[in-house]
C-alpha cells in the first residue's frame, strides 16, 4: 500500500507517511506525535486517528498500546461562542 | 427524585432509532421487537414521566471537580450540579486505513443507517461492506432491503464476526462474504468507483466495483467526559479499547459517577439496556435506600444474557468483574463460520421426521434468544435456557408458521412434504401477489426455479411470511424468493 496516498487523520490531513516518519525520528507516543503534527486536533478530537497511530507506534516499537496512547480530553467537549464562557449564566 | 438527560441530537434514542431488525435475547426484555419500536417505547415512557426534565440539542460541555456540570442548552451555557451521574454516551466507530480511504463514498455503518433508516436517502447503488460483525451484516441486510446492491462483505478474520443466523439471511440474498481479505485501496478520481481488496494470505487481489465503501470495522467507547474527569480507564481490546474501570453496579473511580451501555464496553444493544436499568436503579439506591432487590434481578439476567459471549465476559474479567463465571466453549459449527451457509450434515438432521409438514429450525449457534418457545400454540419448541438451541418436537408441530414469523434471525422454515411447498419469512417489498411465479432461490442466493406462491400471511411487525410451491428435490434447499416483475 502507497503509505502516502493513506489519510489517517481526516481533520488535519496527515498520511500515514508522515505518521511512520515521526515515529522513526522518534515520536512514539500518540500525544507527541499530535504536539508535531496536528493529528488529533481537528474538529473529532482525534477519535478517528487516535487509535490508528497508536496501533502503528505499537507495531513498530513493539510497546503495547496503554503504553504510547492515553486519550486525555479537556472542556468544552464541542465548539462554544466565546461569549458564553465569558458571559455570566444563571446558576441552576 | 428528579433526572435530567442531556442530548446532543434533536431526538432521543440513540443507535435505537435506526435499528430495523428484530432483537435477540429474552421475551422478558425485548427479544423479537424491532430496535425501532423499542425506541419508541422507552421515549414514551420518559416523556410521560413528570420528573425527567429533557434538554435535547443540548451538549454537555464539561465536568467540574465542584460538581458543576455545564452544557450547551439552546446555544447557552448553563450549569447543574446533580447528586449523581450516570454516563452512558455509547461508542464511536473505528475506521482502518486503506489507500485513498479520503475518497467521497467511504462511509462509516453509523452513517449509512442514519442516512437511510433515519432520513430515507440512499448513500449509493452498489455497496462494499468492510467487517462481518452484527453491524456488517445488519447494515448490508438493510441495504439490500432499500434496494442497493451488496456486492460483498470483507472479512479480515477466518470467520464470521456476527451472529451466524444474520449471516445465513446476506448470504441467502446472494451476497457472498469474503473472510481473511481486507481493503487495500479504494478506486476512483473524484468520488469511490470500486475498491481492491485482497486475500491475507495469499495475497491476491480482486477489483471490486462500487460507489459506498461501508466500514463497520468496530466500536470503541465514546469516553471524553470520562477522560476529563480522570476516571480511572484501563485498555481492554474485547471490550472496544480504553473502558472505565469500575464495580458490579457499574460505579466508576470517580464518586457519583457511573456508566451504561457502550460507554461501559461494546457490547449487544440488550446488555446495554439492562445496564442502563441496574446503573439507574443503583444511583437512585445510593439515594434513598430503596430498589436494591430489583438490582439484583437485574443483574441476574445481565448474567445470563452473556453465558455464550465469551469475548465480552473475558473482557469483563479483566475488570476483576464476573471472575467465578465461565463461558462454555463454543461448539465449532465447521463451515458455517467461514460461509454463513450450515453445513449439510446439520440440515439432514431437520429432516428426519416423518411427518408431512413440520418447521425446520435452522439454528446452531448458541446465542441468548427465545421468542420462537412461546410462539408455538402446541409447545413443541423446548430449550433448557436461553442460549441453548431450541428442540423441536416433531409430533407436536402442526406446521402453522407462527414461529417463522417471530424468528428475529429469520432462521425457521416450514416444508410441506405432500403439497411441496415451503413457508419462509420476507422483509421485502413488493410483496408478491398470491398466484404469482416468483424466483426461489437457495441458501446462496442462487437460482433453484420459479414457482407459484400459495399464499401470503401479511403480519403486524412487517415479517411476512410467503408459502410457496416448490418442487420435492427442492424443499430442503428453497431458503428465499425473488418477485421479478
Amino acid at each position: 500500500m502507497d503509505d502516502e496516498k493513506i489519510i489517517v487523520c481526516r481533520c488535519e490531513d496527515i498520511t500515514l507517511k508522515e505518521i511512520r516518519d515521526l515515529i522513526k525520528e522518534g515520536f512514539t507516543t500518540v500525544e507527541e506525535i499530535k504536539r508535531v503534527s496536528r493529528a488529533g486536533m481537528g474538529p473529532c478530537q482525534g477519535k478517528t486517528c487516535g487509535p490508528i497511530i497508536a496501533r502503528e507506534i505499537s507495531r513498530i516499537t513493539g510497546k503495547p498500546i496503554e503504553e504510547v496512547y492515553k486519550p486525555h480530553n479537556r472542556p468544552p467537549f464541542g465548539g462554544i461562542f466565546f461569549k458564553e464562557i465569558v458571559g455570566e449564566t444563571d446558576e441552576k | 427524585m428528579n433526572v435530567a438527560i442531556f442530548e446532543e441530537k434533536e431526538f432521543l434514542g440513540g443507535q435505537l432509532i435506526k435499528q430495523t431488525h428484530k432483537f435477540f435475547g429474552s421475551k422478558d426484555e425485548s427479544a423479537g421487537i424491532r430496535g425501532i419500536y423499542i425506541a419508541k417505547n422507552l421515549i414514551n415512557e420518559i416523556e410521560k414521566t413528570e420528573n425527567i426534565d429533557l434538554y435535547l440539542n443540548s451538549m454537555v460541555m464539561g465536568y467540574y471537580e465542584d460538581g458543576v456540570i455545564t452544557a450547551l442548552v439552546n446555544n447557552k451555557m448553563e450549569k447543574f450540579i446533580p447528586k449523581k451521574v450516570i454516563i452512558a454516551t455509547g461508542a464511536f466507530e473505528k475506521s482502518i486505513p486503506f489507500e485513498n480511504d479520503d475518497l467521497p463514498g467511504v462511509f462509516g455503518a453509523g452513517a449509512v443507517q442514519t442516512l437511510m433508516n433515519v432520513y430515507g436517502i440512499l448513500p449509493g447503488k452498489d455497496v462494499l461492506m468492510i467487517g462481518s460483525g452484527n453491524i456488517g451484516l445488519i447494515v448490508s441486510y438493510q441495504l439490500a432491503q432499500a434496494r442497493a446492491n451488496v456486492k460483498g462483505i470483507v472479512e479480515i478474520s477466518d470467520h464470521i464476526g456476527g451472529y451466524l443466523v444474520h449471516a445465513s439471511k446476506v448470504r441467502r440474498l446472494g451476497i457472498p462474504i469474503y473472510t481473511q481479505h481486507t481493503i487495500v485501496k479504494a478506486l476512483g478520481k473524484n468520488k469511490v468507483e470500486g475498491a481492491i481488496i485482497e486475500n491475507i494470505q495469499t495475497h491476491e487481489k480482486k477489483e471490486i466495483s462500487c460507489d459506498v465503501i461501508c466500514l463497520a470495522t468496530g466500536l470503541m467507547p465514546l469516553s471524553d467526559i470520562l477522560n476529563q474527569i480522570n476516571c480511572e480507564m484501563k485498555y481492554i481490546p474485547e471490550l472496544g479499547g480504553f473502558v472505565p474501570i469500575r464495580d458490579e453496579n457499574l460505579k466508576t473511580t470517580v464518586e457519583n459517577v457511573f456508566v451504561a451501555g457502550d460507554v461501559a464496553g461494546i457490547e449487544e444493544a440488550t446488555a446495554a439496556m439492562l445496564e442502563g436499568e441496574l446503573t439507574g436503579l443503583y444511583a437512585a439506591y445510593e439515594i434513598t435506600g430503596k430498589f436494591d432487590k430489583r438490582i439484583n434481578t437485574i443483574k441476574e439476567r445481565l448474567k445470563d444474557l452473556r453465558k455464550t459471549s465469551s469475548k465480552v465476559v473475558n473482557g469483563l474479567k479483566k475488570l476483576n468483574l464476573y471472575e467465578d463465571f465461565i463461558v462454555e466453549p463454543h461448539e465449532s459449527l465447521g463451515d458455517l463460520h467461514k460461509t454463513g451457509i450450515p453445513e449439510e450434515e446439520k440440515i439432514e438432521n431437520l429432516l428426519s421426521s416423518k411427518k408431512e409438514r413440520f418447521a425446520i429450525l435452522e439454528c446452531f449457534q448458541k446465542i441468548p434468544c427465545n421468542p420462537c418457545v412461546s410462539s408455538c400454540p402446541t409447545n413443541a419448541i423446548k430449550m433448557d435456557g436461553l442460549n441453548e438451541i431450541p428442540k423441536l418436537d416433531y409430533d407436536k408441530c402442526i406446521g402453522c408458521g407462527n414461529c417463522v414469523a417471530v424468528c428475529p434471525g429469520l432462521a425457521i422454515f416450514v416444508i410441506d412434504k405432500k403439497k411441496e411447498s415451503v413457508i419462509l419469512p420476507y422483509e421485502f417489498y413488493p410483496l408478491p401477489e398470491k398466484g404469482e411465479f416468483v424466483e426461489i432461490l437457495d441458501r446462496e442466493g442462487n437460482l433453484l426455479e420459479r414457482n407459484q406462491v400459495l399464499s401470503i400471511r401479511k403480519m403486524k411487525d412487517k415479517t411476512n411470511l410467503i408459502e410457496v410451491k416448490v418442487s420435492k428435490e427442492n424443499l430442503k434447499h428453497s431458503r428465499h424468493i425473488r418477485v421479478v416483475r
